[in-house]
């Protein structure tokens, strides 16, 4: 009953799904679900629960592709893979709890807590809007199988 | 004393969504004393509107990303007295196990994450790696068990897939509930050291009593978090029940200028949910193991002071686990029955409560003949300690005046108060924001 599978490649989708283009990572997971991609990987929605990433974060873990929303400053609907290092938040949350939480703060706890974090990248997807609401904005509804294709390509073919 | 206060907290942290914290004193005299939640509404009343019953608890476990198992189960607990659906005693049993996992696995992170860095005097759980890297493993040890066990039984631990209106989608085996008894017994020492550790830092939870109402589900034969009646207890023990299907009647929403989220009240003027609640009515069908950890950390019914809401949570980790390891063993014994979904015998009205780990929460769908959703409520249970927390602040305000609290010592008290609660005010959005480093 183990929540990890042997050397398994994880798509773990973030976000919240009804906040508009947050909800861009579950979404993804859901596309990949209902057209059947998930083949060699698995698909995870973490929603809104991003502490829950630390269950992951073991040897059995191969690699890591984490789709988030992510505001980059860049057109909408842009979309980029970057390494947590590779960026530095802008979230000043003093505390931590998993609402108001920064999944960047989380691999840093993960770090601190001397976790084997495997091979883990994100695709940063810029939003249009994260206002209430179910439903992507057009410009990120249009580019999901786009966006599903990019991902598997980037978790199974890399 | 005569002193000059002026706090003004806007977004206070180690809370689930946005809460403001606003007192003026002049000379002592109290001006304003405030708990104000600016957060938008969210309107999922709204969108279950002309939604298939199959669909309507996928998106109202949408409201929350900590309590999405309550609000599902809530939500189909509803549909199904709506659509005349009794479910089978393996599926109440399944369903209380999976509740069960949920408000283990909220409490700790509340109790280690949330409300600990407080009574350890840190700012969060950070600093706490450095000091007390132990105890932070442990909970980690601890939440990493209860996403395994919710998602054993619920497909996922967040947005749970397999509950669904009529039963499950999904059974777990027995030889995957013999694993999980093999992982719940493996984290005995762990348990045993949670309470070493709160026993340690109880001496740091501030006295204040403020008797209220205290309401909560209650069942005649078990601890209620899944299913029951509704009970409300006042301090000197008067009970008072209500059928869920009358949830509004003990509810009573209305709305107040300084807050977008509608408040509550009942026989007084407020009331509280959450652990505290529960226990105060039930404390009696506490397992033994969680009557003996509520002894050893002191908390005795009916306890008034809502910094031990926190204590109260702590009791129910322990509780939680004692019924689920019984649960799991009745669920062996009698072997898992593939069951068939029992079906709607009509289409009308109904209600669902269930126990989150913030307190009672109600759900209410209406669905037309087709099976498609004519309208829906629901009342969550942070929304109805708005109104007692804000009758706490005007009693401890005073109360710390006259102690001579300093405007931080103030501002400490009060966000402990508040995080006591453990107040889930909505989902926020979880978008990174970030700039390009290299």
């Amino acid at each position: 009953m183990s929540i990890s599978s042997a050397r398994s490649r994880l798509l773990i989708g973030l976000g919240n799904y009804c906040a508009s283009d947050d909800a861009i990572g579950p979404r993804l997971i859901e596309h990949i679900a209902e057209k059947g991609l998930e083949k060699g990987f698995r698909a995870i929605d973490l929603s809104g629960n991003p502490l829950n990433l630390l269950s992951y974060l073991e040897p059995a873990t191969a690699r890591i592709l984490i789709v988030d929303c992510a505001r980059m400053g860049r057109k909408p609907g842009s979309c980029v893979f970057f390494k947590a290092n590779d960026v530095k938040t802008q979230k000043r949350l003093p505390g931590m709890s998993t609402h108001e939480g920064d999944v960047l703060k989380i691999l840093d706890l993960a770090e601190q807590m001397k976790y084997r974090i495997p091979p883990l990248e994100f695709m940063g997807i810029e939003p249009q809007s994260t206002e209430s609401g179910i439903g992507l904005s057009q410009p990120l509804e249009s580019r999901l199988p786009e966006y599903a294709a990019i991902a598997v390509k980037k978790l199974c073919g890399g | 004393m005569k002193k000059t206060i002026s706090i003004a907290v806007h977004h206070l942290t180690r809370v689930e969504g946005h809460g403001n914290i606003t007192v003026n004193a002049t000379d002592g005299r109290i001006e304003k004393c405030e708990w104000a939640v600016p957060e938008a509404p969210r309107f999922f009343e709204a969108m279950v509107r002309g939604r298939h019953y199959s669909e309507v608890a996928r998106i109202t476990s949408r409201i929350c990303g900590i309590c999405s198992i309550g609000h599902t189960l809530a939500s189909v607990k509803a549909t199904e007295q709506a659509l005349g659906i009794r479910v089978t005693p393996q599926t109440k049993m399944l369903r209380t196990l999976l509740k069960h996992a949920e408000n283990f696995d909220s409490h700790v992170l509340h109790v280690y994450f949330l409300a600990a860095p407080d009574l350890l005097g840190a700012p969060s759980v950070f600093p706490l790696v450095a000091t007390h890297g132990e105890v932070v493993a442990r909970a980690l040890r601890l939440k990493r068990l209860a996403h395994e066990w919710g998602s054993l039984i619920g497909g996922r631990t967040t947005h749970p897939t397999t509950v669904i209106p009529g039963g499950f989608s999904k059974l777990p085996t027995v030889r995957e509930l013999e694993g999980l008894k093999k992982k719940l017994l493996s984290a005995v020492p762990d348990l045993a050291a949670t309470l070493d550790t709160v026993k340690a830092l109880s001496g740091a939870i501030p006295a204040f009593d403020r008797p209220t109402e205290y309401m909560a589900l209650h069942a005649a034969d078990e601890y209620a978090l899944y299913d029951g009646q509704v009970q409300s207890v006042l301090p000197d023990g008067d009970k008072a029940s209500y059928k869920v299907v009358d949830y509004r009647k003990c509810t009573n929403e209305y709305m107040v200028p300084t807050s977008t989220a509608k408040y509550t009240k009942n026989r007084l003027a407020s009331y509280a949910a959450g652990a505290l609640a529960r226990f105060n009515n039930n404390h009696g069908q506490l397992h033994p193991e969680a009557k003996k950890a509520a002894a050893a950390l002191g908390l005795k019914p009916i306890c008034v002071n809502p910094y031990l809401n926190t204590v109260a949570q702590v009791i129910e980790i322990v509780h939680s686990y004692h019924d689920s390891l019984r649960l799991v063993d009745e669920l062996i014994k009698k072997g898992i029955r593939e069951e068939g979904l029992v079906k709607p015998t009509k289409y009308s009205r109904g209600a669902g409560a269930v126990e989150v780990p913030r307190g009672i929460l109600f759900h209410e769908y209406s669905y037309d003949k087709d099976g498609m959703c004519l309208g829906g409520n629901c009342i969550i249970p942070t929304n109805q300690n708005h109104a007692n927390i804000q009758g706490d602040f005007e009693a401890l305000v005073p109360q710390l005046l006259q102690e001579g609290a300093t405007e931080k010592g103030m501002e400490k008290r009060l966000e402990m108060l508040v995080r006591a609660y453990d107040p889930c005010i909505s989902c926020s959005t979880h978008f990174l924001d970030v700039h390009f480093v290299r």
